[in-house]
Order: C-alpha cells, then structure tokens, then sequence
C-alpha cells in the first residue's frame, strides 16, 4: 500500500515537473518567436540602407514622410532612412537619467538604511514601493499639463527662442524635461533593490569598522557601499532597461521631434527636442499598414532588443570581478 | 465531482445559447478620425435613443487608421475627414456625411483677427518664422509651429486647403496625435499657432482666413473657404446594420441628426 502511495506521489511530482519544464520551454519560445519576427521584418530596412541605417543625415520625419507618400508597389518602396537622431535621443535620455537616477538613488538609499529614523522608515518604505509601480502614462500626463508648461514660461526666454528659430523650435516639451521625468520614473526602483542590498551588508563588517575607530559616513562609503556594488549595478541595468523601453511617457513630454540636441549649443541643449527610439513606434504607429513605414518601426525595435540583450549582458560581466567582495545581489 | 460536472455543462450550454442572442444585437464597430469623434458620438448616443439599437462603440485613431481598419474589416464603419485618395485600399464606399470647418488658432494673448493665404503659407512652410513679421500679430518672437501627425485628416485637409499640392508644412512643426493636443498645445504656448476641426477651437483664437472669420455661421453660408468633408467608410457599400445607421445619420428626414450635426458642424442632407 505504501508502495502504491509512494509511486503515485511520485508520478505526481513527476507530471509536476514536466509541466514546469514544458512551461520554462514555452516562454523561450515565445521569446525566440518575437525575436525571429523582429529581425526578419526589420531586414528590408537594414538592407536597403545598410550601415548608414544608425548614422545621421537629413531629417528622420521628413524620411518617415516620404515612406508613407511613396509607391505603394513592393518594388519602388521608399526606405531611405538615417536613424541617428532617435538613436543619440535614447542615448541621451537614459544615460541623463541614469547617470542622475543612480546619484540620487546611491544617497537615498544610504539615508533610507543608515540614517532614517524607525517612523520615517516605516513610511518611505511603502512609498517607494509604490512610486516603483506608478504607470508611466501618468508621469507623462503630468509632465505635459503641468511640468512642460512650467519649463516653457519660466525657462526658456525669447531669445533662447530665436538663436535657434531656422534650426528648430523651442517649447516646454523637450530634453530636460524627458530627462527628469525619466529619472523620478527609475530612482524609486533603484532605490528600492539598493536599499534592499543595504539591508543585507553583515552587521559584523559595519561593527568591525566602527571598532576600528572608522567614523559612520566612511563605513558606510568604504563597507556597506561597496559590498554592495553588484546591486547597484544590477540596479542600474534594470533602471537602463526600463529608460531604453519608456515610450508613452517620452512620446508626451520629449517633444515629438526627431531632431539631434547638440551639445555645443550650450544651455539651450537641454531645451532641445529629442524623440528616442521607443517614443518614435509609438509615434509612428497610425502609418502601420503602410509596410517601409513598418519595417523601419520593426528595425527600430529590432535595435532596441539588441540593446536590451547588451545591457543585461555588461552588467552580468561588470558584476564579475565584484563578487569576491560583496554579496550577492 | 457531479455537481461540478453539472455546473460545466450548464454554463457551456448558457454560453452557448448567448453568443448568438449577444451576435444579434451586436454594436456596430467605429473608428478613425478624431475630427469626426465628437460629432460620431452625439449621433450614435442620439440613434439608440431614437432607434433602440445598440449604441455604436466609437474609438478614435486617425483618419488612415479609419481607412485601414474599415478595408481590413475591424471596424464596421471609419471616420475619415480627408477626401479620398489615391493610395486608399480599393473596394471603399465614401458616405459623405457634414462638412466641418478647419480653423487656425493662436493662443488667446495673440489674438490674430486674420490671416491671408500668402502669409499663412509663409508661416506654415516655415519661410516667415518671427510674429513681428506677420501682419495682425500682437506679439513678438518666435512662430511655434503646430502640426498633426502624417496619418491625420485635418492635416491632409489642411494641406490641400491652405497649401495646395506644392507646399508642405515645415517639418520644424511639432507633430501632435489629436485635435485636443494641437488645441492644448497653443492654450499653453503663448507663441504657437495650429489648426484644427472647428469643434476644437474653444480656449483658443480661432484665425480669420482670406478675410472672413472662422465661425460656424460663415462655414454654413459657404464666405469662409476653410472647409472639408467628414466621410463614413465601408467596405464595398454598406449593408445591415451599418447601412441602417449611416442612412438614419443622412436621411434629411432626420431632424434629430439635422440638429446634431448644425450645431458645431455644416448638414448638407
């Protein structure tokens, strides 16, 4: 009887099992697919425009147009298209962000774990937590009505206005305020994946420092810091990752222009449309049914997936040589 | 395990015996234009009071997005504010249902009485890129320039109207995806100006063209020439319900559409 038990229970598991297996499978696949797809629609615009497709030259909407007024027999489709504009725009809008994000975040954390009293911990806790899960839509929304228009009026004067007025437009839609929005969307969830970190450096390594006679600011800065410095670059992947794939809010408050900021402007620079890659699919996506105008949408996604597999994969090579330190996160 | 089984099999049948009931009555199926949004849902919510139909679902996309979902067979009717083209799918029935004016706006603290053709190309092409050198400005400084997105009817209308064939908008312009955000944009952008359909213009200045205000009177009596057709697209000629709702909107015995479709746009049935 108890045989008989046993075997049951264990084909039970057995079942269990593969189930698991097959699902684990069935979500490689599916990735697989959509990778597959992406690539092989995204071909034709590679194709046609080979390298130069990532450099720069003329104006990404003026080539946009030309795609959706073009021929629409499959043998005069219209392709031309230089993307660098989109690509610097991502560049910049995540690497600001980050760059800003991971400043804020290291000294959040810091206060949040080391300095922050019970009360104020039990509250910013939650907070954070809740910050992680806000929907971009809604930071676009207030970016537009209510940021955007701040910027405009109070910032940008007339004749910022004008030095630039046959290169481009000026308004409260542009880089410094994509940028910001961008970071208050990523720091509360690098915050919260440092802080957790934080949370788990041994007592004994912080204590030991202290007895030592190392003050606080410095075992924090030389112990805790930097035990953890593979969260802080897994944080960093993951705040990347969720910048590079930000659409809808960017799409609002970027500006709707696929123009080059350039950085020799000045100040004016952080005043300048960007539209990044992301922001252009959403954009662009009224002129699906019109197939260039898809394919180069599916090329931009295509270079958005491969950046996304790069990201994941420097950060698994920079946490490499850190681990013999800290723990892991 | 045999009430559970029970329970299954009623609910299949149940299921079963509602899809057709639900197919029956099913709502008709819009989309497209998002000049022709407003207008498309006082008539749909007025035609099932009147008729006890269904109310037609009404989603909003762009005029091409209209065109290619009615072609594609998503939608059962599209809303298009552009005339037809030549790059349209073949196999489309236009219903021509109001005209509807497109006005220019400028934001209220530059309150531009009018603008005339010549200028308003030179504006919008971007040759003429300061206020002071606009005739009727009342400020000075940079022109912000406010265009629709390439799939947008009121910005093919607009071209055709305003341009004509040889002129483009400059593409400096920024592009926004709706009426309500080109109208949102001047309200904020003391410095900007746009265009949009005549049921957008409320917060905003609406421009004069060629001399003649942009109101709804002057687009009814045919003075103000900035004025452009509202379709609804089928596929092949419309039939069933489709076909009841798009003769109950055009029939000119209709006072109650009549009414709807005079109060912000132009009848012509």
């Amino acid at each position: 009887m108890r045989r008989l038990l046993g075997g049951g229970a264990a084909a039970a598991e057995r079942r269990m099992e593969l189930a698991l297996r097959a699902l684990a499978v069935g979500v490689l696949v599916v990735i697989a697919g959509i990778a597959i797809t992406v690539f092989s629609k995204a071909w034709p615009s590679f194709a046609h425009n080979g390298l130069a497709w990532f450099g720069g030259g003329g104006d990404v909407d003026t080539q946009l147009h030309a795609m959706i007024a073009g021929p629409k027999d499959p043998a005069n489709y219209v392709y031309h298209f230089r993307a660098w504009p989109l690509i610097w725009a991502t560049i910049l809008t995540s690497g600001l962000a980050v760059i800003f994000g991971m400043a804020i975040s290291i000294l959040a954390a810091v206060f949040v774990v080391e300095l922050a009293p019970a009360p104020v911990k039990r509250v910013i806790d939650p907070v954070i937590r809740l910050l992680a899960g806000v929907p971009s839509v809604v930071y676009g929304l207030v970016g537009l009505l209510a940021i955007a228009p701040l910027v405009e009026h109070n910032l940008i004067s007339k004749q910022r206005k004008q030095s630039v007025e046959y290169v481009v437009q000026l308004t409260g839609e542009n880089l410094s305020v994509a940028t910001l929005i961008l970071t208050v969307m990523i720091v509360p969830i690098m915050v919260a994946i440092i802080a957790g970190a934080l949370e788990s450096v041994p007592a004994a390594w912080t204590e030991g420092s202290s007895a030592l006679g190392v003050n606080r600011w410095r075992t924090t800065w030389r112990v805790s810091l930097r035990t953890v410095r593979p969260a802080i670059v897994a944080a960093a992947v993951l705040a990347t990752a969720r910048a590079l794939g930000e659409a809808i809010m960017l799409a609002m408050v970027a500006g709707s222009r696929g123009f080059a900021p350039n950085p020799l402007d000045g100040l004016t620079f952080f005043f300048e449309p960007v539209r990044p890659l992301a922001a252009t699919i959403v954009h662009y996506v009224e002129d699906l049914n019109i197939v260039p105008v898809q394919q180069t949408l599916y090329a931009m996604a295509a270079v958005l997936l491969v950046s996304c597999a790069l990201l994941s994969l420097g950060g698994w090579a920079a946490k490499q040589p850190m681990k013999r330190y800290g723990i892991q996160a | 395990m045999r009430t559970n089984r029970t329970l299954t099999v009623s609910l299949i049948v149940a299921l079963t015996l509602a899809v057709p009931a639900v197919a029956g009555a099913r709502a008709l199926l819009i989309d497209g234009s998002t000049s022709v949004f407003p207008l498309m849902t006082q008539l749909a919510a007025a035609y099932h009071k009147a008729t006890k139909e269904p109310t037609p679902k009404v989603t909003q996309g762009t005029s091409d997005v209209g065109v290619s979902d009615a072609a594609a067979g998503r939608v059962d009717i599209g809303d298009v504010s552009r005339n037809p083209e030549e790059g349209d799918p073949k196999g489309l029935v236009f219903t021509k249902i109001a005209r509807d004016g497109v006005c220019m706006i400028t934001n209220p603290k530059n309150p531009i009485a009018n603008l005339n053709q010549q200028t308003v190309q030179a504006i919008f092409t971007g040759n003429v890129r300061e206020w002071s050198e606009v005739p009727g400005a009342k400020i000075s400084g940079p022109i912000d320039l406010v265009d629709h997105i390439a799939s947008s009817g009121t910005q093919a209308a607009f071209q055709d109207i305003f341009l004509g064939e040889a002129l483009k908008i400059s593409p400096s312009a920024e592009a926004e995806e709706s009426n309500g955000l080109v109208q949102n944009k001047v309200k904020t952008d003391e410095d900007a100006i746009g265009f949009v359909s005549f049921a957008f213009t409320s917060g905003d200045n609406a421009v004069g063209y060629q001399g003649i205000p942009c109101t709804l009177q002057n687009a009814k009596s045919g003075q103000y020439q900035g004025v452009r057709n509202f379709w609804m697209v089928t596929k092949g000629a419309p039939k069933g319900a489709a076909k009841k709702f798009i003769e109950w909107v055009t029939s000119s015995k209709n006072a109650t559409a009549r009414k709807i479709i005079g109060s912000e746009w132009i009848a012509i049935h």
